[in-house]
């Protein structure tokens, strides 16, 4: 008999042990919908062989509301209000390019100060949404306490967007040629402005600072953590190839080192006054697509100071017909949101409402690379680099 | 957009610029050529969306095109390039009573979900996808939401409130302009 203890047969003995090739079925794990890490209802059926990750299928359509056919039997001012649901962490990004495309198709030409108007709460919108994800994302690598302070902060942009739509989520606050007169609107600072709440200018500023601020703040809190980086640095790595071939765009395209900017690349607002940077990743990793972000907010937050400096002033609406009808014709109109590109194909027949109505959104096309990213990843993993993604269902699912 | 759209005329002879949209028309058989064409030699790599048209003088959701039109599919792809300046809606018809035409996920890989959903939405079945599965829509439903003939059931229950709102307002009140609110 040998002696499995005798230091001696340990090298014969682990050597048998590697030689022996154990065949194991996968194991189905069902992830989801109720999982409070999907961030809504969407189902990941995962086949898993221990800890590794061998294949994923995410499963869709728990949050189908058919926004594309219920536009079809709205008009174009009802529709405003249904597009604010579509991403609902940055509610006032989506109403911009379906009113930019309809004011495009009926040749109007906004006021500047709509314009500025409309600038300034999108940057709010993308400030709030990476507020969101900030205080989520650390919550779902496993530290508890940044979403309380994302929350907090966040809380402090939502009173700024509802002082002056009147909604904290759904603002619906886009008219076609124009913003529509502000809800708290009285008199300002400024002796020629009546259409902004009192005061705003005042608090913008001061809540943009304490942006900044708590953009440090998380770079110390959550980007100086080891064990935060140890979750996520060179985790979920995403090629640019890939990421192109599937569409990705948005923070998560530049976190794999592309300076790709649809703010700047395109002229749905008036981005091209104001001097700010792009920020980009290096590895396409977990960590950076976070870091962009992160960065990403400070630079909304410079936007929107420079934004209130140089308000120009004017009227809030073009003229428009009393009934809205949009010439026959199409266009495709595309934005820089929160989680990337978003555009609606809008095919006019002249009509109240349009013909079809094509909606493409950031998510959908971001989580559709989830199979790919999570193929041979391990299991912890998967939960962060589905958190990195930054979707919301939504979005997805329309 | 000037200079790009100049690149893709010498190439495409009937693409049109309108209303900062570069539309080119193919034919369904040259679906897969002009995808490949555009992503090798006008750097077209990001793959944006695909979705369809169900053109329709019969509709019976929302309203019927103003000018007859043949019943068909329009298939239509958007593509742009790295730096997104480039963009363009690539377009194609086909037949109602035989809706297929080849698959791009070979070219992009992206199209595999919008494909998914073309399929579901209006019937249209895309040869050689690797899963042409539902997306959305639960196991056992039948019918494609997305066709025109596709009725809604919530408005047949109830009439659209939205509709008093328009119905109210004059038929020819464009040469009347006021402001909104």
């Amino acid at each position: 008999m040998v002696n499995a203890l005798d230091p001696q047969n340990i090298n014969s003995f682990s050597e048998a042990s590697v030689s022996v090739e154990i065949e194991t079925e996968d194991m189905t794990l069902n992830i989801g919908p109720q999982h409070p890490s999907t961030h809504g209802v969407l189902r990941l059926v995962a086949k898993v062989d221990g800890e590794k990750v061998h294949d994923v299928r995410p499963v869709l359509g728990y949050m189908h509301r058919g926004y594309e056919k219920l536009a079809e039997v709205r008009t174009y001012p009802q529709i405003t209000t249904l597009v604010n649901r579509i991403d609902w962490v940055a509610g006032f990004s989506n109403e911009i390019p379906f009113i930019t495309g309809a004011e495009r198709l009926m040749e109007i030409e906004v006021p500047e100060r709509a314009k500025y108007i409309r600038l300034i709460l999108t940057e709010m919108a993308r400030i709030s949404s990476h507020f969101v994800f900030i205080g989520a994302y650390a919550l779902e690598v496993g530290a508890l306490t940044p979403i309380f302070y994302a929350m907090e902060d966040r809380e402090r942009i939502l009173d700024l967007i509802e002082s002056v739509t009147g909604g904290r989520f759904h603002p619906n606050f886009n008219r076609i040629g124009g913003v529509k007169p502000a809800a708290g609107a009285g008199p300002t600072t400024k002796k020629d402005i009546q259409d902004l709440p009192a005061g705003f200018y005042r608090d913008t500023k001061v809540a943009m600072q304490k942006v900044i601020e708590a953009a440090n703040q998380f770079q110390n809190l959550i980007g100086g953590n080891e064990v935060f980086k140890k979750r996520t640095k060179n985790v979920g790595v995403l090629t640019v190839e890939t990421a192109e071939a599937f569409g990705v765009s948005g923070p998560i395209l530049r976190a794999s080192g592309v300076k790709s900017d649809l703010r700047t690349q395109t002229d749905y607002l008036p981005y091209d006054q104001f001097e700010y940077d792009i920020p980009v990743g290096e590895n396409g990793d977990c960590y950076d697509r976070w870091d962009v972000r992160v960065k990403e907010m400070v630079e909304s937050a410079k936007i929107v100071l420079q934004a209130i400096d140089s308000m120009p002033s004017g009227p809030l609406q073009a003229k428009v017909p009393k009934v809205i009808k949009v010439p026959k014709g199409r266009t495709y109109v595309r934005a820089e949101n929160p989680k990337g590109e978003m555009g609606y194909y809008i095919v006019s027949d002249g009509g109240l409402g349009p013909y079809r109505l094509k909606v493409r959104t950031a998510s959908f096309s971001n989580i559709s690379i989830l199979p790919n990213m999570l193929e041979g990843a391990l299991l912890p993993d998967l939960i962060a680099i589905m958190g990195s993604l930054d979707f919301v269902l939504g979005d997805v699912d329309r | 957009m000037e200079e790009f759209f100049n690149k893709i005329k010498e190439s495409f002879t009937d693409a049109t610029l309108e209303f900062e949209t570069i539309t080119i028309k193919v034919d369904s058989t040259e679906w897969i050529k002009t995808h490949q064409n555009l992503r090798d030699e006008f750097n077209l790599k990001f793959f944006s969306w695909l979705s369809a048209i169900d053109w329709d003088n019969e509709v019976s959701v929302g309203e019927a095109p103003k000018e007859s039109v043949s019943p068909s599919f329009e298939i239509i792809t958007c593509l742009s390039d790295l730096a997104n300046t480039n963009l363009i809606i690539v377009s194609t018809s086909i037949a109602k009573s035989d809706p297929k035409i080849n698959s791009l996920v070979e070219i992009y890989a992206g199209a595999n979900w919008h494909e998914r959903e073309a399929f579901e939405m209006f019937g249209i079945n895309f040869e050689n996808h690797p899963n042409l599965e539902k997306l959305y829509l639960p196991d056992g439903y039948e019918g494609n939401p997305m066709l025109k003939s596709f009725e809604l059931i919530s408005r047949e229950v109830k009439p659209w409130p939205g509709e008093v709102d328009v119905e109210g307002m004059p038929e020819e009140s464009e040469s009347e302009e006021s402001k909104d609110g």
